[in-house]
């Protein structure tokens, strides 16, 4: 019976951490895209993962997003990020909408000892590709967002982490009683992502 | 442990049917719950689910006429949720046009309701249904329906704005406004985008290009257009793109008649016989035959009709139709005719007449409704 290898790379912590930075930051501009936080025309197509993915072109927008990808980064080298959380909130009443949930899970033998892990680029960049269509077909069960929103960003680090300088320490801002789904999730052999968008439950009945 | 990390700790996985057939999905603005969801679409083929939906339905319908509280409109919301939940695709098939018409005439008079949000939560969703919701908008005006909410202006305004009526919409907006109603910052806001979209219209009679002002992504998220729901194709093109539009839905198209087109009637002769009829095109009354031909009787195949289960009674203006699968199908149920005020009456039909009623409702959804209730 012939079998198929496939052609499995090299993954660093440092090219993991960049892998999963990254994904984080084209995340979050699908997220600002497909749940109208931005009008749309303030997006630009690119390619990325075989996918037309949408970047903001908003100069404070991007900036946001790049120190933040840059800090994820640094705290994913060092093996200390647990979660981030993208939440969308009401402009007016700052009520807490809807929340991206990107778990993670380091290995920490890497972190501790400099080894590096093999797997192919390609099925890295198949199984994030999966995860970018599930973002953008959410709107299938997700609420309408008919007023203007704000997002923000939470980032769950090891206790003996340092605050850096343009973060704060914050609550962190749950639904109560939310209604959760678990999207797909990918695997660095380094870093394991998974991925779940928690809102608020129907209010049909509220007043 | 906050909720969502005992999820992920659970390693808990969500089915993947809503990604799988979310083609066949009608988002709604209130958003869905996926295991309902998920279970709603694996039911379409798998006739134990299927008949546990159906019996849920019947459950929910009895609740309605059992309940004794005095929050009579509960029932109902349970209902159509419910109904809104197991037929994802929505359609005319689902029967939920008719059970929004049953619920608002149940209450139309109701003055407990007139001012709940609720209720008028559900005229918006049936208005949103109909081919022309204008005469719904102006019943509520007429009979002082939801008329302090902001919801009911917003949407009255954008439908005005789809029919592209701008003075209309503005002066219902600053209606809305001068009203005080509520949340009032949702009608300040609206009236805001508003009077965005009418400074980029350039000509307040071109259809068209209103269609352009439309982001491509309001698949349930930013709603314009008389906040319908849009089977708009997902697409990441960027500029203007027209949305498609779910006309079957609302408006019935209106089919092009080229008059001058050269109508041959009745059977067509045959082709020249000898010439290999690949070779030659034939003439426009052969290669139109498939249009032109005037439909006939069918006499060669017989379909054996269907005995269709039915209540012969007191046919009561209200009434639901509910959808009985062919493989579900029971003994007529015969209810003893109570004396109830609003005298329900449960009637199996098959889905031909469900779909037959909701089309005769999209296009007067008052119809049932008693003439002196109408706006003059």
């Amino acid at each position: 019976m012939a079998s198929r290898t496939v052609a499995k790379d090299i993954i660093t912590l440092r090219g993991s951490a960049a892998i999963v930075s990254e994904f984080f930051g084209y995340a979050a501009n699908s997220i600002l895209y497909n749940r109208g936080v931005y009008p749309e025309e303030s997006f630009a197509k690119v390619k990325k993962y075989g996918l037309p993915m949408l970047l903001t072109q908003d100069e404070g927008v991007k900036s946001f997003i790049t120190n933040l990808t840059a800090q994820l980064s640094e705290w994913l080298e060092a093996g200390k990020l647990q979660r981030v959380v993208m939440v969308i909130m009401s402009k007016a009443t700052k009520a807490v909408l809807e929340r991206w949930n990107f778990s993670i899970e380091t290995d920490s033998d890497v972190v501790e000892k400099g080894v590096s892990r093999e797997k192919s680029d390609r099925e890295i960049m198949r199984e994030i590709q999966a995860i970018m269509r599930q973002i953008a077909s959410s709107i299938t069960y997700l609420p309408c967002l008919d007023e203007p929103c704000v997002f923000d960003v939470l980032a769950y680090t090891d206790t003996d982490v340092p605050v850096p300088f343009t973060w704060i320490e914050s609550d962190p801002k749950l639904i109560a009683n939310p209604q959760m789904v678990k999207l797909h999730s990918f695997d660095t052999k380094i870093h394991k992502v998974d991925t779940l968008v928690s809102y608020k439950n129907d209010e049909w009945d509220e007043q | 442990m906050d909720p969502e990390t005992e999820f992920l700790s659970s390693k808990r996985q969500t089915g993947n049917e809503w990604e799988l057939f979310k083609e066949n999905v009608r988002p709604l603005k209130r958003g869905r719950n996926v295991d309902l969801l998920n279970h709603a679409l694996k039911a379409r083929t798998n006739d134990q689910l299927k008949k546990s939906l159906l019996e849920n339905r019947r459950r929910l319908i009895e609740a309605i006429d059992e309940y004794q509280g005095d929050d009579p409109l509960q029932p109902w919301l349970d209902c159509i949720k419910w109904v809104q939940e197991a037929f994802p695709p929505g359609g005319d098939f689902s029967g939920l046009v008719l059970i929004y018409e049953q619920c608002v005439r149940a209450f139309w008079h109701s003055d407990h309701y007139k001012d709940d949000l609720r209720y008028l939560k559900v005229w918006l969703e049936y208005a949103e249904h109909c081919s022309d919701a204008e005469v719904i908008y102006c019943f509520l005006d007429a009979n002082d329906i939801g008329k302090t909410h902001s919801a009911y202006y917003i949407a009255y305004a954008l439908h005005m704005e789809s029919k592209s009526k701008m003075k209309a919409a503005n002066d219902i907006l600053n209606l809305g406004i001068s009203s005080n109603a509520q949340p009032i910052e949702k009608l300040r806001d609206a009236y805001k985008k508003f009077l965005a979209r009418s400074m980029r219209r350039p000509n307040a009679t071109e259809e068209e290009l209103k269609e352009d002002d439309l982001p491509v992504r309001s698949f349930g998220t930013v709603l314009a257009r008389g906040e319908s729901q849009r089977q708009a194709i997902k697409t990441f093109e960027l500029g203007r793109n027209k949305l498609k539009q779910d006309q079957v839905h609302r408006t019935p198209l209106s089919i092009y008649n080229d008059t001058n087109m050269d109508v041959t009637r009745g059977h067509h002769s045959k082709p020249n016989t000898g010439s290999n009829s690949w070779h030659t095109l034939g003439g426009r009354a052969e290669r139109n035959k498939e249009n032109n031909a005037m439909p006939a009787k069918w006499t060669s195949h017989k379909i054996p009709q269907r005995p269709v289960p039915r209540i012969v009674g007191a046919v009561a203006s209200a009434q639901i139709e509910v959808f009985v699968d062919e493989e579900c199908e029971e003994k007529p149920k015969v209810h003893d005719e109570k004396d109830r005020t609003s005298s329900l009456q449960l009637r199996e039909l098959d889905g031909r007449n469900i779909k037959k009623e909701t089309e005769l409702l999209r296009e007067n959804p008052l119809r049932n409704f008693p003439s002196n209730s109408l706006p003059r």
